[in-house]
């Protein structure tokens, strides 16, 4: 029992790195530009596919977790600058126009990679089980995913508190015009942000990939449980989406193990509870 | 045409339309026998079953291009309609083959909530439908359609031998079943429970897993202590996670696992040398059956698609045959609707898969192949993993060891 | 446009429905039925939408508890269709009265709560098979009848439907002009204004959310007399997208709106991927031109052609 307990602590916070890279994303693109990019989703699937792409040609895991990436901050650009810049600040338009994006992203997915659920190719190291103490087997894979989420949290924590760059950044969430007003270019900072949006969900697509397969669908499953993850730790805050990921990976985990009848409402009950209680999510302010 | 448009003003001659539509059809064989007969395929060709509804497509032209798209003397034409996996599109595309395309029957749908849908659509205009391959056991035995027979498979059709391989052939005592959470899980995996614990098996444990469930390590922890093995019914990318899981956890060094429903021939390809020896499936169908009509249709499917056919294509292949027959027995008047269904219950098909012919009840009576994952020499493919047969409960019915009246009044199978 | 055009604009597409089924073949009345239902169901969604502002994800749950309810208590228990159709919408408005609670948030945060309550929903509809039957649904519900009036053809039907879409935006007019209506739009247009002037506008958002969910219950009804089955699709998150999609092309805080938007969906959706594959692509494409070129929908798209052509006839 105990050991089972321990286990899907550990199998929660493996989901919980994977949704964090997806929903930091999301939730950084909103809180600094107000943008609710439902395409997220689409983004992760595409950079995943991407990633198998080059996996298979170079056999690099690492070159598929950058080139996911990479494509994906190229694609999203382009997406920002041509279509999402015109919405101005109204989140109907938004939500449809990106709608429409993932539509067309995931047709195009489906005609290039097919129907079939593929798996992005994991290098030999990270296969297999490790024993961890106390004479727990583990997925290799998956506990290095989780170490590879603190990081890349780490690093994005960093960023967003201890650098200057994180301060404007900070600053633009808070209170966009008094950025500009200061003379920083605010525009430049946008594009820098849904940058790394992009990245992480690309990424994200890739790693996800070798663990949840990729496959047409995919995309809007793991954009509702992102979407979840953000709202429960407070749109448009960092720290949100981290504790919000753990929360959702440990309710789903445990859920799954102790109410497997209720899976549904494990995670959307006391969603829709805690937002009729306090509507911003635990992490998010007052506007 | 012009008839059916002026006709439907009103509901009294909507009906006498219908009969006219009808009594034209019979009236005019000897003009239409000229006109090509039209097919209406239903298969989802975009959304979650994508994959499956290619094969279909695939395994059903092929068929039809091997006989020169002839049946009964007349040309054969093949209009195909995406249901995208939806019960409200597989209506109205179901509606718009019969009524704008006017088909003369119907082939599917694949997924099994569309298959009420489309039935209804064969209830309502009298085209037949040929079920394929949407496996509800409620379309052949406690909600049948006249105008519907089914070429594929009942979902407890291949339960019930399962239970019965796992007491006698593997010995089994204390099993825990895994399922996928949803009818065609349902039914699959509580056929088996039944037959396995009639026989005095003991069932450790059944976890149910929703469609799409992302992590199998929850399920993995839940598998009691002492359970000595494990069946798994698992569908779509379920299965590569369950596999990941399966093998990630270590448990393959604890305890054996047997697919029920597990590692068709589509998702083999995106597993590795780990699945070899694993008892893959309980299926009507295992590419690796070594007879002459599947070695013929393997090695055709291969050189076409560079891949071997999963059960979908075999099963939508068998569905042309299955119909060339009945065309052919009625020299291809199909718009005579009640020959062609009666022509339909009375073939007798030699399939790839085997012998097969139509029970009382529409279902078809088969041989079902509990298969294991080897690695064959393919001659055009090479190397591949696929399932080959270890055993074989021939002609299976739909009711099992039961009687009709026996299995309809229990009632079907639910979780 | 004067209020005359209007009318007669109104009276000639009234005519156009009603001789409809003497020109259209079976498949293309079927179609245009479902454009009705689901053209109702956008139009409840748009009346939270157009007139107050509130993006709901979760009207397919009021049009699926509906639809479950009457086809159970059709099906199951033998319930006459007079019974059984309103309590099914009582159903799907009693939910209503629940759901309601996501009033309290606005925005995004509204977008987020109703989705949760969709999902819980479906959930339902799909893990407690024993009631709902699971993903089979609920099938074989037969027409509705009342008494001795039974509608025994899908031209019935779609007369049928016709009369109650009728009557329903009717109705929907003189409420959204009433002064409840001005109130909703205040609201939409300056929530603190409102305030401010003493509406408490919580209590309108609330009573304009139960109503809103009455009518997608109602459109449930419509649907599973017209499906004769239901399945927890109905339930589903991309049903809910869908129909405020439909709202939006069309364009919303308008009657016609939405039902325009219901037939170029249901209209792409079932005639497009007759011959081409990639016909999501072309929903995606047409949502994208919506935000870009038209961001009042069709309607809007009209009435501006409308007036450069007047302003152009002047001239």
């Amino acid at each position: 029992m105990t050991t089972s307990a321990i286990l899907q602590a550990i199998n929660g916070t493996s989901l919980a790195a994977l949704l964090f890279l997806l929903a930091s994303g999301f939730t950084l693109t909103f809180g600094l530009m107000r943008v609710v990019n439902m395409a997220h989703g689409a983004y992760y699937l595409l950079g995943g596919y991407i990633g198998l792409s080059l996996a298979e040609r170079t056999g690099s895991f690492a070159v598929a977790i950058v080139g996911g990436g990479a494509s994906i901050v190229v694609l999203g650009y382009l997406i920002d600058r041509f279509l999402i810049r015109h919405t101005g600040d109204n989140h109907l338009a938004q939500v449809l126009l990106t709608v429409g994006v993932a539509f067309i992203i995931g047709d195009v997915a489906l005609a290039i990679w097919g129907g079939d659920a593929l798996k992005v190719p994991v290098p030999p190291f990270l296969r297999g089980a490790m024993e961890l103490p106390g004479g727990l087997v583990y997925p290799t894979y998956r506990f290095v995913l989780i170490l590879f989420g603190v990081f890349v949290g780490a690093v994005l924590w960093v960023l967003y508190r201890k650098t200057q760059i994180g301060a404007v950044v900070r600053a633009g969430v808070d209170d966009r015009e008094q950025v500009s007003a200061t003379g920083i270019d605010v525009d430049r900072l946008f594009v820098l942000v849904s940058a790394v949006a992009s990245f992480l969900a690309g990424m994200a697509g890739v790693v996800g990939g070798a663990f949840l397969a990729l496959y047409p669908g995919a995309e809007w499953e793991i954009l509702v449980v992102a979407l979840v993850v953000v709202i429960v730790g407070g749109l448009g805050s960092l720290e949100g989406a981290m504790v919000g990921a753990l929360i959702v990976g440990l309710l789903d985990a445990y859920g799954r193990w102790l109410l497997p009848e209720f899976s549904y409402f494990v995670l959307f009950g006391p969603m829709a509870v805690l937002l009729l209680v306090r509507p911003r999510g635990i992490f998010g302010r007052e506007s | 045409m012009r008839l059916t448009r002026n006709g439907s003003r009103t509901p009294l001659r909507t009906l006498a339309m219908l009969l006219t539509a009808l009594g034209l059809g019979t009236a005019t064989v000897a003009h239409a026998q000229s006109e090509p007969i039209r097919i209406g395929l239903l298969p989802p060709l975009t959304g979650p079953l994508a994959s499956p509804g290619r094969e279909m497509v695939d395994g059903f032209k092929l068929f039809w291009d091997q006989v020169g798209n002839t049946a009964g003397g007349r040309k054969i034409e093949i209009v195909i309609a995406d249901t995208t996996c939806n019960p409200d599109q597989a209506l109205t595309q179901a509606r718009r083959i019969v009524h704008q395309e006017k088909v003369h029957f119907m082939v599917g749908p694949l997924c099994g909530h569309e298959g009420p849908a489309v039935a209804q659509v064969s209830k309502e205009t009298g085209v037949p439908l040929v079920m394929d391959a949407a496996g509800a056991d409620t379309i052949t035995k406690w909600d049948r359609t006249p105008t519907v027979v089914r070429t594929a498979v009942s979902a407890s059709q291949i339960g019930h031998p399962f239970g019965e391989y796992l007491y006698k052939e593997l010995g089994l005592r204390n099993v825990t079943f895994i399922g996928q959470d949803y009818t065609w899980g349902h039914e699959v995996t509580l056929g088996a429970v039944r037959t396995y614990t009639e026989l005095g098996g003991k069932v450790a444990k059944i976890i149910w897993n929703p469609l799409g469930t992302r992590d199998y390590g929850a399920t993995i922890a839940a598998i009691p202590q002492d359970t000595d093995g494990v069946s798994a019914v698992v569908v779509g990318v379920d299965r590569l996670r369950m596999f990941e899981a399966w093998f990630n956890f270590g448990m393959d060094k604890k305890l054996k696992i047997h697919g029920g429903y597990w590692m068709q021939q589509d998702v083999l390809p995106q597993m590795d040398d780990r699945a070899i020896g694993l008892i893959g499936n309980s299926l009507h169908y295992a590419a690796g059956l070594d007879t002459p009509e599947n070695r013929a249709f393997t090695d055709a499917f291969a050189r076409k698609h560079k891949r071997l056919p999963s059960w979908f294509a075999e099963s939508a292949y068998t569905a042309g045959l299955w119909t060339k027959t009945a065309i052919d027995a009625i020299n291809g008047k199909v718009e005579d609707r009640a020959a062609f269904l009666k022509a339909m219950r009375q073939a007798q098909i030699k399939a790839p898969r085997g012998l097969l012919r139509m029970d009382e009840y529409d279902n078809p009576i088969q041989n079902v192949y509990i298969s294991k994952v080897q690695k064959i020499k393919h001659p055009v493919l090479g190397e591949v993993l696929t399932n080959v047969p270890i055993k074989t409960y021939e002609a299976v019915s739909q009711f099992w060891k039961w009687t009709p009246e026996e299995f309809l009044k229990r009632g079907p199978y639910k979780r | 446009m004067p209020k005359a055009a209007r009318i007669l604009l109104a009276l000639v597409v009234l005519a156009a429905a009603v001789l409809l089924p003497r020109v259209a073949g079976p498949f293309w009345l079927g179609l245009v039925t479902q454009m009705y239902v689901f053209g109702l169901l956008a139009l409840s969604v748009d009346l939270l939408l157009g007139h107050a502002g509130l993006f709901s994800l979760c009207h397919a749950s009021f049009f699926a508890v509906s639809a479950y309810t009457t086809a159970i208590l059709q099906v199951r228990h033998a319930v006459p269709t007079a019974l059984a159709a309103p309590a099914g919408i009582l159903a799907g408005t009693i939910l209503g009265l629940v759901f309601g609670l996501a009033v309290r948030t606005r925005g995004v945060y509204f977008i987020l709560i109703t989705i949760a309550f969709g999902y819980v929903v479906w959930g339902v509809a799909h893990r407690w098979s024993s009631f709902t039957g699971g993903d089979n649904g609920v099938t074989n519900v037969p027409f509705p009848a009342l008494g001795t009036l039974r509608v025994e053809s899908p031209t019935e039907y779609y007369y049928l439907v016709l009369a109650v879409l009728v009557l329903c935006t009717i109705g929907y007019r003189v409420l959204v002009a009433s002064p409840f209506g001005l109130t909703l739009r205040g609201i939409k247009a300056s929530e603190t204004r409102m305030r401010s002037l003493g509406y408490h506008s919580d209590l309108h958002l609330y009573v304009a959310f139960v109503v809103s969910a009455a009518l997608a219950s109602l459109a449930g009804v419509l649907y599973v007399y017209y499906n004769r089955f239901v399945n927890p699709v109905a339930a589903s998150f991309p049903i809910s997208v869908e129909v405020a999609l439909m709202a939006i092309v069309g364009g919303t805080g308008t009657i016609v709106g939405p039902f325009i938007g219901s037939g170029i969906i249901l209209g792409l959706r079932n005639w497009v991927s007759s011959f081409f594959e990639l016909y999501a692509s072309v929903m995606g494409l047409v949502f994208i031109v919506v935000v870009l070129w038209a961001p009042d929908g069709v309607v809007g798209l009209v009435v501006r052609l409308w007036v450069r052509a007047v302003k152009a006839g002047t001239r």
